[in-house]
């Protein structure tokens, strides 16, 4: 299992249409499987919602003080999955980083399902979901308007921009891949769905002009969203005065953590497609090497903002943050913490090690580790806040229901699906991208670069 | 169907290349006759850009024109709605532009974007679901095309040049 980090080995423009396009075909039985495996998820959580509709909040665990529990962690861990995406296709793009082109299309997809997913946490969570047009500043009787200094409303311009600008991003990129499949499609409605996503693209000279330079205008549009989105939902915490949460440290701590966690969730979902698939000639250890440092990179910079935690908390004498920072790892959440710990800062340090970070079945065994540690730093920012806030009287604790095990279970088999049916509709590698790789052929080889 | 372009003459001849320097060196030719020409390609090569269209793609007024209207949008939205129902806490000031910022960025980033977005539609003639002269299936896999819009007269002096300049085939086909 274990190959040399070297740049794939070079192969032609036709080949690289013959390997993506062989993903379309038809699915076999593991997809199937899959599939429905997603699906049963999805109904579970689906019933649990349904369930607390009928019933209402008490079904789940939430309570006073704790009244933002899973759903929110949950929120939290999915936008922060998303991030890694438009990271991917944007930021590295400027960067004109080569491991990111046989990966950034199924980055992005991850991206736009994953902030589907989290979008619909806040609407579970507020109880009344079809009160949710409230949030958004729509003229009505009584002249009310949303309150525009607080950061739950920034949230809501967040979230909904990050998530039309990342579709109008991947949507965009999708379209000469479109093409490509439109022209070798043999089904009719193979042929007549691509005909018209692709929107009759050509690929003439005026067409790739502008659409190259609309590409880096979108880039550059989505790369202030990477470090913008979760900056505000770190503001969510951070805007609050809340012992372990009112802290200058959590825009970039929280930025930081969410590539961390997006990346590996990448590389969760690119290892078991890349063998079932056979991309092996596309997807090259090069690229997880790329990947790999990136995960190094984020691990240290949320070990470092963990460490930073620690030390203003003893630093500012102040003894609510004080002892909110002994009650996270002896408290009654001890376990999120030290899983917390071991997932995010000490089990990614073995990276550094060519041997492991070489074998891919232990870089998947990795990336899952990676984000159940992401989503025990939300539990555990969240849980032990607002278990230990100022007073001691509004202490409390959190038990967990199974309408929010789930409703979270559920999430998974939402993401999947969609994950799924993207992977068998559509060319989940940027084929042109990979093209742009190549030399052209060119008949005086010596002109070719 | 918004905007397809059309191409001068009654018929295009179509070149399918296979090596990119043949294609290069035949649009050179091409341009200097002054005819009408598209130039298809699997791939956004740099080296066809140099020759065809050297110049900035207008695709970036739309952007800019998109972000100003989203930062006006987005500010004005905040403090308008601020000034309409007072919400006085502490003694902050109701237009509170710190606090609108994330507002105002974020709708600069999606205006501009939708903005791009309609660009790419205008600029790029989409959708276009019929109208594909001159176009070859083989031109999305690995073969370059060049097709050049001919009058009937000029029909066999242009093939001609095709088949010299590397085309693999030339074929004709009316223009539309």
């Amino acid at each position: 299992m274990a190959t040399d980090a070297t740049e794939p080995k070079q192969v032609t423009y036709a080949r690289v249409n013959e390997l993506v396009l062989n993903m379309l075909k038809p699915p076999k039985g593991g997809w199937y499987c899959l599939f429905a495996m997603c699906f049963c998820a999805f109904l579970w959580g689906f019933g649990s919602f349904v369930k607390q509709l009928l019933m209402g909040m008490h079904v789940a665990g939430i309570n006073q003080p704790i009244s933002w529990g899973v759903y929110i962690t949950n929120f939290v861990f999915w936008v922060g999955i998303a991030h890694s995406g438009t990271l991917i296709s944007a930021v590295l793009y400027l960067f004109r980083a080569r491991f990111r082109m046989p990966i950034y299309r199924l980055a992005e997809a991850m991206t736009v399902f994953a902030v589907l997913t989290a979008g619909l946490f806040p609407l579970i969570h507020v109880g009344r979901p079809w009160f949710a047009y409230w949030l958004l500043p729509y003229p009505n009787e009584r002249a009310l308007w949303p309150n525009f200094r607080s950061p739950l409303l920034w949230d809501v311009f967040a979230v909904s921009t990050y998530l039309t600008v990342s579709t109008t991003f991947f949507i965009v990129g999708l379209i000469p891949d479109i093409a490509v499949a439109r022209d070798k499609a043999k089904s009719f409605f193979r042929k007549t769905l691509y005909s018209i996503t692709s929107l009759g693209w050509t690929g003439n000279h005026k067409q790739w002009k502008h659409y190259m330079s609309a590409y880096l205008f979108f880039a550059g549009l989505a790369t202030p969203l990477v470090v913008s989105v979760h900056s505000v939902v770190s503001w969510d915490f951070a805007m609050g005065n809340v012992p372990g949460w009112h802290a200058t440290i959590f825009p970039p701590y929280f930025v930081a953590g969410a590539i961390f966690s997006g990346v590996a969730m990448v590389l969760t979902l690119i290892i078991p497609l890349r063998k079932v698939f056979g991309l092996e000639e596309l997807v090259t250890p090069f690229h997880f090497e790329g990947m790999v440092k990136l995960i190094l990179l984020t691990s240290g910079i949320v070990t470092y903002a963990y460490s930073t935690e620690f030390y203003i908390a003893w630093f500012s004498n102040n003894q609510f943050e004080k002892y909110q920072f002994w009650f996270r790892p002896f408290g009654e959440f001890k376990a999120a913490f030290w899983g917390m710990f071991f997932c995010n800062c000490l089990a990614p340090q073995t990276l550094w090690f060519k041997r492991l970070r070489s074998n891919i079945t232990y870089l998947f065994i990795m990336s899952i580790i990676i984000n159940i540690g992401m989503w025990l730093e939300r539990f555990n920012i969240i849980f032990t806040s607002l278990s230990r806030e100022f007073i001691p009287a509004m202490w409390g604790s959190y038990n967990f229901s199974w309408v929010e095990a789930g409703i979270t279970v559920g999430a998974f088999g939402w993401f999947g699906m969609y994950m799924l049916l993207f992977i068998k509709f559509f060319p989940s590698v940027a084929i042109c991208e990979i093209k742009e790789l190549l030399p052209p052929p060119m008949r005086n080889k010596e002109a070719a670069h | 169907m918004i905007g397809a372009e059309k191409m001068s003459g009654s018929n295009v001849v179509v070149g399918v290349y296979t090596y990119l320097d043949d294609v290069l060196n035949a649009v050179e030719k091409i341009k200097e006759a002054e005819l009408d020409y598209r130039v298809f390609s699997p791939v956004a090569r740099h080296e066809i850009e140099e020759v065809t269209f050297p110049e900035k793609s207008n695709v970036r007024r739309f952007t800019l024109t998109g972000g100003i209207l989203g930062c006006t949008f987005g500010f004005g939205l905040a403090i308008l709605c601020s000034l309409d129902w007072p919400m006085r806490v502490s003694s902050k000031p109701i237009v509170s532009i710190p606090a609108f910022f994330p507002v105002g960025y974020e709708c600069t980033i999606l205006f501009a974007a939708l903005a791009t977005m309609l660009g790419i539609l205008h600029f790029c003639r989409l959708p276009d679901l019929l109208r594909k002269v001159g176009y070859d299936p083989r031109f999305s896999e690995d073969k370059f095309g060049l097709v050049v819009g001919s009058t009937h007269e000029q029909l066999d002096e242009i093939q001609q040049f095709l088949k010299e300049s590397g085309a693999d085939e030339v074929d004709v086909r009316e223009a539309l």
